[in-house]
């Protein structure tokens, strides 16, 4: 017989706002079915709202794990990206969102767990163990996650610099990595705005980049983030 | 639907007509307007630390928020102990799942949720048959879920504590919404609540009064047996002088073996109840179920003694006084579809 295979709920210990923002959140049923509605809902209202024209497709890999990273200018990124995988992976889909903007109000933390799945993360200053456990989640876990390198949403609607975190989730590993462009949402949303006006929308997938020869070290996440960035730029340059 | 249908579910007019009805909930209300006092008495002469003050009161906050969960519902009507108890059945199983982590096999929970559902429609429609039958109907549909996803590997595990945390927390809870099918179910409810929880708070005093042996130090290291023993005197006290005075006199219950029985019975009961809880949570290794509750911890911390009671009571009572609900309009939706 299978030895004993169930155990206690990683964030068991953890209440409330602690649980929310926890990188070992695990959700039940209740969430699940929220996040179903609230994917299906958006899959419905965005193209409706937006006219939304996605190229490279064929790219997206047919299972997980992979990371999405994109370039960022309004929160409707992480919306789009998220809309364009499929639902039966809502579980395992991760938006990866600064702790201080989506995780500091009860009721915000709770939206962003409940129906976006995101997961928490401080921009200035990501813990070590944080982003080892993320790398956990890639590596023997089943994720996916939607991530923005530039680490704050560009207020010029430029690229900004990137973060060097992603290497460190990546390097010597064998999950690929999509770079994306999404053009057309700082005109529909930019921050600062709460109304989204219908614009038109275009969003370019990359093909996936592998880094398992990468070295894990600083000097290999630092490549690893100017290569992606090129790889974003190249993806903004192609009609 | 007809007027006496009606009364039942949503009646509130005549909330209080039992006396036992008032007397738990005067009773309550001076409970919960006393001890604050009694805490403050213990502060001014000096006997509480701190730390246990500032709990004691945490606690009192919780008993407050029960009491008005178990109560309001039960002088509303029928229809919303139903709701209230597949809501509280629905947390309960929650916080089972999450501790033992079968929360993950979602499928699971969905059985889960849909035999919830089946024990509600049985209970509205009063449909005895049919809710003993959701005992079996509910297993098996938790059996059968995860057959299709073809992966045999833990499939006696994910089914075992499907079944377990279903029976204990579906099914087992389901009987408190199933006494809501007898017209005097607010003093049945009442005293069944009001003689589980007593038993608690009796079984605690008893033991820091007396101290003595440990109970089962292993599960529980709090209990002696002297608290047990305690708890058992006194509630069956509580319930031979409730039972003789107020709710059975003249009936079938009002012969002092019957009311022995009872007593005796939720009080020993009771206990196990709690124990079996503790049996669990030792089992995973953690100290309270959750925390919906400050300073009770879990919803189950407080419940678990209802676990076991709830059926033995129902089933009891039934045994010597006849079904309860007996008279009652049966099948009231279901009739409509194949009378």
């Amino acid at each position: 017989m299978t030895d004993w295979i169930f155990h206690t709920a990683r964030d068991f210990e953890l209440h409330g706002i602690e649980r929310h923002r926890s990188l070992v959140r695990e959700n039940g049923l209740a969430a699940s079915v929220a996040r179903l509605c609230w994917w299906c809902g958006l899959r419905v209202v965005l193209p409706l709202w937006l006219q939304l024209r996605v190229t490279g497709r064929e790219h997206l890999p047919t299972k997980p794990p992979f990371v999405l990273i994109a370039n960022h200018t309004s929160h409707l990124d992480a919306l789009i990206l998220a809309s364009l995988l499929r639902a039966a992976w809502r579980d395992q889909v991760f938006p990866v969102a600064a702790s201080d903007t989506f995780f500091e109000k009860r009721l915000s933390a709770a939206f962003a767990d409940w129906f976006l799945n995101a997961l928490a993360i401080r921009r200035c200053c990501a813990r070590t163990h944080d982003l080892d456990e993320m790398r956990r989640k890639l590596t023997t876990g089943e994720a996916i996650f939607i991530l923005f390198p530039e680490g704050s949403r560009s207020r010029t609607g430029e690229l900004q610099a990137f973060h060097s975190g992603i290497g460190r989730l990546v390097a010597q590993t064998n999950v690929p990595v999509l770079s994306c462009h999404l053009d057309g949402c700082f005109r529909a949303l930019p921050p600062g705005r709460w109304l989204c006006k219908p614009r038109r929308i275009s969003v370019k997938i990359g093909p996936p980049l592998r880094f398992d020869d990468c070295p894990n070290n600083r000097s290999g996440w630092d490549t690893i983030a100017a290569q992606l960035r090129g790889e974003v730029k190249r993806l903004s340059n192609r009609a | 639907m007809n007027a006496v249908i009606a009364e039942r579910f949503f009646g509130y007019s005549h909330a209080f007509a039992h006396p036992l009805t008032c007397g738990v909930v005067a009773f309550l209300g001076a409970a919960l307007v006393i001890t604050p006092l009694i805490f403050l008495v213990l502060r001014r002469t000096g006997n509480v630390a701190d730390a246990t003050y500032t709990e004691l009161w945490v606690r009192w906050r919780s008993w407050i928020w029960i009491s008005i969960a178990l109560v309001v519902p039960i002088l509303l009507g029928a229809a919303w102990v139903i709701m209230g108890v597949g809501v509280l059945s629905l947390l309960c199983y929650r916080e089972f799942a999450r501790a033992t982590g079968i929360f993950r096999e979602k499928m699971i929970s969905v059985a889960v949720a849909v035999s919830l559902l089946l024990i509600s429609f049985a209970v509205i429609d009063n449909y005895l048959r049919l809710f003993f039958a959701t005992a079996v109907l509910g297993i098996a549909l938790i059996a059968v879920v995860t057959i299709p996803q073809d992966r045999p590997e833990g499939f006696i595990q994910r089914v075992a504590l499907g079944m377990m945390g279903y029976l204990f927390f579906g099914y087992s809870f389901g009987y408190l919404a199933l006494m809501t099918t007898d017209p005097l179910y607010r003093p049945l409810l009442l005293l069944l609540l009001l003689g589980v929880e007593l038993n608690d708070i009796f079984a605690y005093c008893s033991g820091r009064l007396c101290g003595g042996p440990k109970l089962v130090p292993r599960t529980s290291p709090g209990k002696t047996c002297a608290g047990a023993i305690g708890a058992v005197v006194l509630t069956t006290a509580m319930v031979l002088i409730l039972g003789h005075f107020v709710l059975f006199p003249g009936t079938l219950m009002d012969r002092w073996p019957m009311l022995l029985i009872l007593g005796a019975g939720m009080s020993i009961f009771g206990q196990f109840g709690d124990l079996l809880l503790s049996s669990i949570k030792r089992d995973i290794g953690v100290k309270d179920i959750g925390n919906l509750l400050p300073g009770h911890g879990g919803l189950l911390d407080r419940f678990d003694s209802l676990v076991i009671v709830t059926p033995l009571y129902y089933h009891f009572l039934s045994l010597v006084l006849g079904p309860l609900g007996h008279g009652q309009a049966e099948r009231i939706i279901t009739n409509m579809i194949s009378p």
